[in-house]
């Protein structure tokens, strides 16, 4: 069970932050990522761990070596976040229709401009 | 009418038959009548009580209502572009943001051949602490504000693929 605090505090850190750039483009062995974002494999080891407990990445044994681990992302807790900003957008997407049925109920319509018709050709400045 | 996020910033477009100095003044001058109500959208709830602004510039956008406190009164914000009848903007800020914490919300009204285009803009989050611990819509927000483009750049192709190749089971 993850939440949104989980997520957000194992984001905060920038090295957290390098390992799932990293792990967009696929998924890497603990090893790999230590070599790749030059930190130890001590300090590795602990910033996997708060992003497996905040369930931001896995980690699975491969086939032919239970000790080595793959880690890869899991989708869902950026998901939540997501949804977090759509309400803010869904806040004002509702006002905005509320303004826009006001408006209109209440005001005269804009008055149809009689716009002039730009020329296929010839026109001149 | 559009919408969508785009970095630290919230933008959702719409257009209204009405001419850009209707829309304005609509905007500004008769809030209380086309903000909606409920806990979703005001701090009174349910309750009655009005949201207005006070229209010019340094204006404040406030709350006014009853509770069982007494009179309450909330500043959301106050004006800092007041341009009619092409711009208005305001800070923002939730009850529970903290010292500091500001974002502001910038509207644009342009005119069109039907009416007026009207484009909200919530933005700044910057200022939000990443670990705000308010479960507020906007907090999220914050803190994809903080992470900037990496992490748009991060949701997007989430979004659109959802649990596939890059997600293997």
């Amino acid at each position: 069970m993850t939440t949104l605090d989980d997520t957000l505090a194992a984001l905060a850190d920038p090295t957290r932050r390098a390992v799932i750039d990293t792990l967009r483009r696929g998924p890497r062995r603990a090893g790999e990522l230590a070599a790749h974002l030059g930190v130890s494999a001590p300090a590795l080891s602990r910033h996997l761990r708060v992003l497996r407990r905040a369930g931001v990445v896995t980690d699975d044994a491969v086939a032919d070596d239970a000790r080595v681990r793959v880690y890869r992302l899991e989708p869902q807790p950026f998901a939540d976040v997501r949804g977090w900003l759509d309400e803010v957008e869904a806040f004002w997407v509702d006002q905005l229709a509320a303004f826009k049925a006001h408006a209109e109920r209440t005001a005269a319509p804009a008055p149809h401009r009689a716009a002039p018709r730009r020329r296929p050709r010839g026109g001149r400045a | 009418m559009t919408a969508g996020p785009a970095d630290d910033r919230v933008r959702v477009t719409i257009a209204v038959d009405v001419p850009v100095e209707v829309a304005f003044d609509v905007f500004t001058r008769e809030t209380e009548l086309w903000w909606r109500r409920g806990p979703r959208y005001r701090n009174a709830g349910d309750a009655p009580g009005t949201l207005a602004f006070e229209p010019r510039a340094g204006g404040r956008l406030f709350e006014e209502y009853a509770s069982a406190a007494g009179r309450q009164v909330h500043v959301i914000g106050t004006i800092t572009t007041w341009a009619p009848p092409h711009r208005l903007a305001f800070t923002w800020r939730a009850r529970n943001f903290a010292p500091g914490e500001v974002t502001e919300v910038a509207v644009e009204f342009a005119p069109t051949r039907r009416g007026t285009r009207v484009t909200v803009e919530h933005r700044g989050w910057a200022t939000i602490r990443a670990d705000h611990p308010a479960r507020h819509g906007q907090a999220a927000a914050a803190f994809l504000a903080n992470l900037g483009r990496w992490w748009g750049d991060l949701l997007r192709p989430l979004q659109d693929r959802g649990p596939g190749p890059h997600f293997p089971k």
